[in-house]
């Protein structure tokens, strides 16, 4: 469902030259599975989401999702994602419900299947409560339910997620952890970028870590524990890196 | 671009500008309350100042020293009370009389201190006596000498003034409401514009919207429509404030005729639709050059340090633009902003050519469509979206 081939992005600013923040990067994710991106800040992970959900244009290299090509056809590319970027993006002003409405419309949602939708995410997620409260009084992970309920609100084959967890108390995390588990036996393809290691192994079919822009490896668990002799995913990840063990 | 993806952005950018508390300041708190409150207390102010000033100068009275019984009973009638001073230039100078009169040998000396309003009062009120004590004696000598009271006037100058109350109503007007409804415009745009650029950039909202299948090109027309939604509304409603404003205010000029030319503002339909037709293309151009540049800043206080120096650049040609004096010609219809503030005086007196109008219009509306342009080329750019 999605192919990415030695996708390239460099950077120019005045301070640091030019700098290749993703470099020739090629992974594939397949309908009704997770596909880990890890890597530290910095290495090229959210320029990768980024790119393909077409926020930012290629210096070489392409991406398909479901079959069109994001430098030929953004605009259908984005017809395919659900996007949560790291920082939520909700609007404060405005409700859950608004907001929910807001994105169901740009997404082309008719009225009744646009409110049916809303109410059984507000149902899914436990938002009842607060679907009518302005967000900017909503708690951190009131913002993040309904961040990942606009993501999924139009029933998207493919979900970008960048840190969809990210400071959030267990159970909520877990409401999240549990509607992407659901989403990938829905059939939705799924990438998702974490620094939680746990919920990496636990959630993702498969991994790959980046560092510098470029992919080190690519592969299942039981892949990668074959490849660097390690076991939990943490040493895995650091070997990667090149950094030494936990003592 | 598709008209159902540009009217959610609109409906939804409106709902969040109606919901901003600074937004709804600039838009409706300042035309409407903040511009009548600031009329009505400024009148109230200089009016009760010059009472003020007559009572005054009653209370502290006046010194004089003067020999010709008449000149006294003259300075009698002005119902200031005479005192008796040594030195009458100090007496005037150290407040202790309002002014103060010496005669000396065919002259008759006032002395005010001319920044002081009561002393001014003072003055006035000394030199009305006087001069009508003077009149008096030269009609009793003419009449004494047997001749006639008319030679003092072998003709009489008459100025006839040929404006029609209506121009006269528009000369006023013209000088000051083309300037104020400019400028609103664009700081009754400014919050809103900053808040739906650099603002939904620091609040990290773009990325979403970005990520939706709405095109970039829709999202710049939806956002440009609400913030051109903002400017025309600010610029009606200051506009109706202002002729409300000094249309209803009692004390707002000294002179019936000033009154009546407040009452006559030329607004009539035809008028008023041409004002708005000047307005439009003012409004599109306003709300692109500001979205343009507020987008290229990281935070709202970025984007307002961007817009001020904006602002001044608004002020000067607008300003300049209602300048009495001024003759509109069509290469002057081509500075944008000087031209539509011209061209409303012109309105306004009646005197609009139709080829400045449609230069002045036709002018702006290419500004507005080049800077509607530059807005969205801005938000294409990747460097300027997520500038760091």
């Amino acid at each position: 469902m999605i192919q990415v081939q030695d996708l390239s992005k460099s950077f120019t600013d005045s301070k640091r030259g030019t700098r290749m923040a993703v470099d020739r990067v090629s992974f594939e994710v397949h309908a009704g599975e997770v596909f880990g991106l890890l890597g530290p800040n910095g290495a090229g992970k959210t320029t990768t989401l980024r790119l393909i959900a077409t926020l930012l244009k290629p210096s070489s290299g392409t991406a398909t999702l479901n079959g069109f090509d994001i430098n030929k056809e953004p605009g259908k590319v984005r017809e395919q994602i659900g996007f949560l970027s790291g920082d939520m993006g909700l609007y404060a002003r405005l409700t859950p419900r608004e907001i929910l409405e807001f994105f169901g419309k740009l997404n082309g949602m008719a009225n009744g299947r646009r409110t049916q939708r809303i109410n059984d995410l507000f149902s899914l997620f436990d938002m009842q409560s607060f679907a009518d409260v302005r967000t900017d009084k909503l708690s951190t992970g009131m913002k993040q339910k309904t961040a990942i309920a606009r993501t999924m609100l139009h029933d998207p084959p493919i979900l970008i997620l960048d840190e969809p967890t990210s400071g959030l108390d267990v159970p909520t995390a877990r409401t999240i952890e549990t509607a992407i588990v659901d989403a990938k036996h829905a059939g939705k393809c799924i990438v998702y970028s974490t620094h939680v290691m746990e919920e990496a192994e636990y959630l993702c079919d498969r991994i790959a870590v980046i560092n510098d822009g470029q992919l080190k490896m690519t592969g299942t668990m039981d892949q990668l524990r074959t490849a660097t002799g390690k076991h939990r995913l943490r040493e895995i990840f650091l070997d990667l890196l090149g950094l030494p063990p936990d003592k | 671009m598709r008209f159902s993806m540009i009217s959610t952005i609109y409906r939804k950018e409106m709902l969040d500008m109606l919901r901003d508390r600074r937004t709804m300041i600039s838009m409706v708190v300042v035309p409407l309350v903040v511009f009548p409150l600031v009329v009505s207390v400024m009148l109230r102010f200089s009016s009760r100042l010059e009472q003020n000033a007559e009572t005054e100068a009653r209370s502290m009275g006046i010194a004089a020293r003067v020999t010709t019984p008449s000149v006294r009973e003259a300075l009698e009638k002005t119902g200031l009370a005479i005192k008796e001073k040594d030195d009458l230039r100090a007496a005037v100078e150290k407040k202790e009389s309002a002014a103060s009169v010496e005669e000396k040998s065919g002259v008759i000396e006032i002395y005010v201190d001319s920044s002081n309003p009561t002393s001014s009062a003072a003055g006035d009120k000394i030199r009305t006596a006087l001069t009508e004590l003077k009149d008096q004696r030269i009609r009793q000598s003419l009449r004494t000498s047997g001749i006639p009271e008319s030679v003092l006037t072998p003709f009489t100058v008459k100025r006839t003034n040929i404006a029609g109350e209506r121009k006269m109503a528009g000369s006023v007007w013209g000088t000051m409401l083309g300037y104020i409804v400019l400028l609103l415009m664009f700081t009754g745009g400014m919050y809103p514009i900053i808040d739906m650029t650099a603002g939904e950039k620091e609040r990290k909202t773009l990325e979403a919207f970005l990520a939706s299948p709405a095109a970039r090109r829709e999202i710049v027309m939806g956002k440009t429509l609400a913030a051109m939604t903002a400017i025309f509304l600010t610029a009606m409603l200051t506009l109706g404030s202002m002729v409300y404003s000094l249309k209803n205010n009692r004390i707002s000029a000294k002179s019936e005729e000033m009154r009546n030319m407040m009452r006559t503002i030329p607004l009539d339909a035809n008028t008023l639709a041409m004002i708005v037709a000047v307005l439009i293309p003012v409004a599109v151009f306003a709300a692109s050059i500001m979205f343009a540049i507020a987008l290229f800043a990281r935070s709202f206080k970025e984007g307002q340090s961007y817009l001020t120096p904006l602002m001044l650049l608004v002020i000067f040609p607008a300003l300049l633009g209602g300048l009495p004096g001024l003759q509109l010609t069509p290469a002057m219809c081509l500075i944008p902003i000087f031209n539509a503030s011209l061209v409303i005086r012109s309105i306004l007196l009646g005197e609009v050519s139709t080829v400045n109008f449609a230069v002045t219009v036709g002018a702006n509306l290419l500004y507005a469509a080049i800077a509607f342009v530059m807005a969205t080329r801005q938000f294409e750019k990747e460097s300027v979206l997520f500038r760091t």
